[in-house]
């Protein structure tokens, strides 16, 4: 077998496994470097070890000799009766007839004929949201987020606003009730310019 | 003869923190949460992909500025809501609110297209509420049991029993055994970092202040449930708008579940058991109510052709599995489901603690919490037989503007929990954890129960070590303590046992 072709069988999963490796290595490791006391490191070591030798045959399940693979790799259900399993894989079957039904997502990269998956886009917006927010604060990052979200999976504009607007409010709620300074980034401080963006707030919050 | 039935039920029920409970529950505002619940887990129930265990998550650390208890009834609502609110989704467009709901599509779907929507909610409506109220009454009655078993554990039996806890939820889940084992040992694993338990020992931190208090386990199950299911969500096709007509009579749905009394009481007693049976939650239960009523009447059932029979089993099961669930997370801290699960994190992040002192001290609060139970199913027959004519219109809503919403609130619930940016990233990084955990079949719900119960199982398991003088036969003793004997051996054969049983049909044949 070709290079390229073991590169292709690599999945999700065996990148998951050898980060399970390592930190479990690391859960080993650093109780011994730093010199943990035995009340400290007998249970985190105990752990790490399962999930060490979990990791492991989870990882090589392929090659291991039959017995071992039907321990390792080989699904168990107690509960589920035939009847219920002939129910679900009925289920299942209509699931696929669904999908199969049903049209892509419009995302504004497929509009400009690129395909971004939509969860790698969820993830990475999320992540920068994350970033941001630590960075400047999330009452100012929230709306951007929310409105940039919702433009790219085509949601019509006025909802996306609204939403956007929802969502810096209920930060605002968070800062005004749970004193939290979700206004304030680690690195840029925007605050002082909070009085004057939500004047109205507290007045719209008193009416109501 | 009156005075002796009138002791033994005082003995049976404990009379004294039943009332107390009685009065904590229909009293404000703790009755006015239980109805914010319910709704909140009706409509979150009927979006299809949402369902009660990422609204409990969400919810989860905005409770903080609530009391123990009307935050538990909060998030206890939401859960029941949510297993009736999922049939909306199932029956009207064939695409289930929640995982438990998925039987219902079977005939529910089938009857909407036959003209009886409103007949197949009201059957959904009326079993699920029905059988959740008859539920939370052998809940009650069973209580004083259930104090006898939690009071026998120790130290070593609680740490067994987390262990066993786990072990069950890797077989009773689908999935490879080692899968699960891994998914639990490493949520005791992430658990451990912080501060230690029994000496100030800061571990696996790397200086780090922030790692200082430990990966909150309540962000964790936000990025676990929450997070995940929106990654999950965002990559799924738009689903189909109801191409059913609204039609049909709700009187004869509600009149048809008294037409089948067995199979209505059947499917109470399967999702109660199922309930009880940790990692197994109403997904199992209502799949086997379904097959098991589909099996005992094959021969005049039309199941799949929107048999009415094939929605009551499912809604029949799906409540009582609440109630059944409930008893091994508040007796022993080991959750039935991951509703239950994020419930279990509400009981500790409330500072209570499962086991003796909740069947014990406050015993009150148990009470409170199945009374709730019980009046919440009247409130579900209540709104869930008027929103029926309106119900479609909850099923309309896009799945894309649910997601950033979720995003913004599960990242600043996360931030308010200790104002940790830690306990965000947590969400973060847990939450794509979580999304391909789900995706390669390892078991959250043992991940989740592993963070959560981690503390306690290392706690108990230290407290075993000393007790012995740091001997680990206190976990394999039969003379002295036959209960952490048992709990062993049971881990063992649920361990093995799947391995060894057709090796051992083998043997039976033979003989």
């Amino acid at each position: 077998m070709s290079i390229k072709n073991k590169r292709e069988q690599v999945t999700a999963e065996h990148v998951m496994l050898v980060a399970l490796l390592a930190l479990s290595a690391v859960f080993l490791i650093e109780p011994i470097v730093s010199d943990y006391p035995d009340d400290a490191r007998v249970f985190p070591q105990l752990m790490a070890s399962v999930v060490l030798v979990g990791s492991l045959l989870l990882l090589v399940r392929n090659y291991l000799p039959e017995p071992l693979y039907t321990v390792v790799g080989e699904s168990i259900n107690i509960t589920t009766s035939d009847t219920a399993s002939e129910a679900e894989e009925e289920l299942s079957e209509r699931e696929k007839e669904i999908e199969a039904e049903t049209e892509p997502k419009q995302t504004l990269a497929r509009e400009y004929g690129y395909d971004v998956n939509d969860t790698v886009f969820m993830m990475a917006a999320a992540t920068l949201y994350f970033f941001a927010g630590w960075a400047a604060g999330f009452l100012f990052v929230t709306p951007l987020f929310v409105y940039g979200y919702t433009t790219w999976f085509r949601v019509r504009p006025a909802i996306g606003i609204g939403l956007a607007v929802l969502s810096t409010v209920i930060v605002y709620l968070f800062i005004e009730f749970l004193i939290l300074p979700l206004d304030q980034g680690a690195i840029f401080d925007f605050s002082p310019f909070l009085p004057v963006a939500f004047d109205p707030v507290p007045f719209v919050i008193g009416v109501l | 003869m009156i005075v002796e039935t009138l002791i033994g039920t005082h003995r049976i029920l404990q009379l004294e923190p039943f009332a107390e409970g009685l009065s904590i529950a229909v009293s404000w505002p703790v009755i006015g949460w239980m109805v914010v619940g319910l709704l909140l887990g009706i409509v979150l129930g009927a979006l299809p992909g949402i369902g009660s265990p990422v609204g409990m998550a969400i919810v989860l650390p905005l409770t903080l500025p609530l009391d123990a208890t009307s935050a538990i009834i909060l998030l206890a609502s939401i859960y029941s809501g949510a297993m009736f609110g999922g049939s909306i989704a199932a029956i009207l467009i064939n695409a289930p609110g929640t995982e438990s709901a998925a039987a219902t599509t079977l005939d529910g779907y089938p009857m909407a297209k036959n003209g009886l929507a409103k007949n197949a909610l009201a059957i959904a409506t009326t079993a699920s509420a029905l059988n959740g109220f008859l539920a939370a009454i052998v809940l009650v009655l069973i209580s004083p049991v259930l104090i006898g078993v939690v009071l026998a554990f120790g130290s070593p039996e609680y740490f067994l029993l987390a262990i066993l806890g786990i072990s069950l939820i890797t077989i009773v889940t689908q999935g490879s055994i080692i899968k699960g084992l891994v998914a639990g040992a490493l949520g005791f694993m992430i658990s451990t970092i912080g501060t230690g338990i029994l000496s100030p020992t800061p571990r696996f931190t790397f200086g780090q202040f922030g790692l200082y208090d430990g990966i909150s386990f309540v962000a964790a199950l936000i990025g676990m449930f929450a997070f995940a299911e929106m990654m999950k969500l965002a990559a799924q096709t738009r689903i189909a708008e109801s191409d059913v007509e609204l039609t049909g009579s709700i009187k004869k749905g509600v009149m048809t579940v008294f037409k089948y009394p067995k199979t209505t009481i059947k499917a109470g007693v399967i999702g109660m058991v199922i309930g009880m049976i940790p990692g197994s939650g109403a997904t199992t239960s209502t799949f086997v109510a379904y097959a098991e009523e589909a099996r005992s009447s094959a021969k005049d059932g039309f199941f799949g052709e929107g048999d009415p029979r094939g929605v009551i089993a499912p809604e029949g099961a799906n409540n009582p599995t609440v109630s059944g669930s409930l008893v091994p997370t508040l007796s022993f801290g080991i959750p039935g489901s991951g509703s239950t699960a994020v419930l279990l994190g509400g009981l500790l992040m409330h500072g209570l603690q499962p086991g003796p002192t909740l069947f014990g001290d406050q015993l009150h609060i148990t009470y409170a919490l199945f009374i709730s139970l019980f009046l919440g199913n009247i409130v579900i027959v209540l709104v869930g037989l008027s929103v029926i004519p309106y119900a479609s219109r909850i099923t309309e809503l896009d799945t894309d503007v649910i997601i950033p919403v979720v995003v913004v609130l599960s990242f600043i619930g996360a931030y308010t929990l200790n104002q940790n940016w830690y306990d965000v990233g947590a969400v973060l990084v847990l939450g794509v954890l979580g999304f391909y955990m789900v995706r390669y079949n390892y078991s959250v719900i043992a991940f989740v129960l592993g963070i959560v119960l981690g503390p306690i199982a290392e706690e108990n398991f230290f407290r075993s070590l000393q007790i012995s003088g740091g001997s680990y036969d206190i976990f394999f003793d039969p003379v002295n303590r036959p209960l952490s004997f048992a709990l062993s051996l049971a881990t063992l054969l649920i361990l093995i046992g799947p391995f060894l049983k057709p090796y051992l049909e083998r043997v039976v044949d033979r003989a």
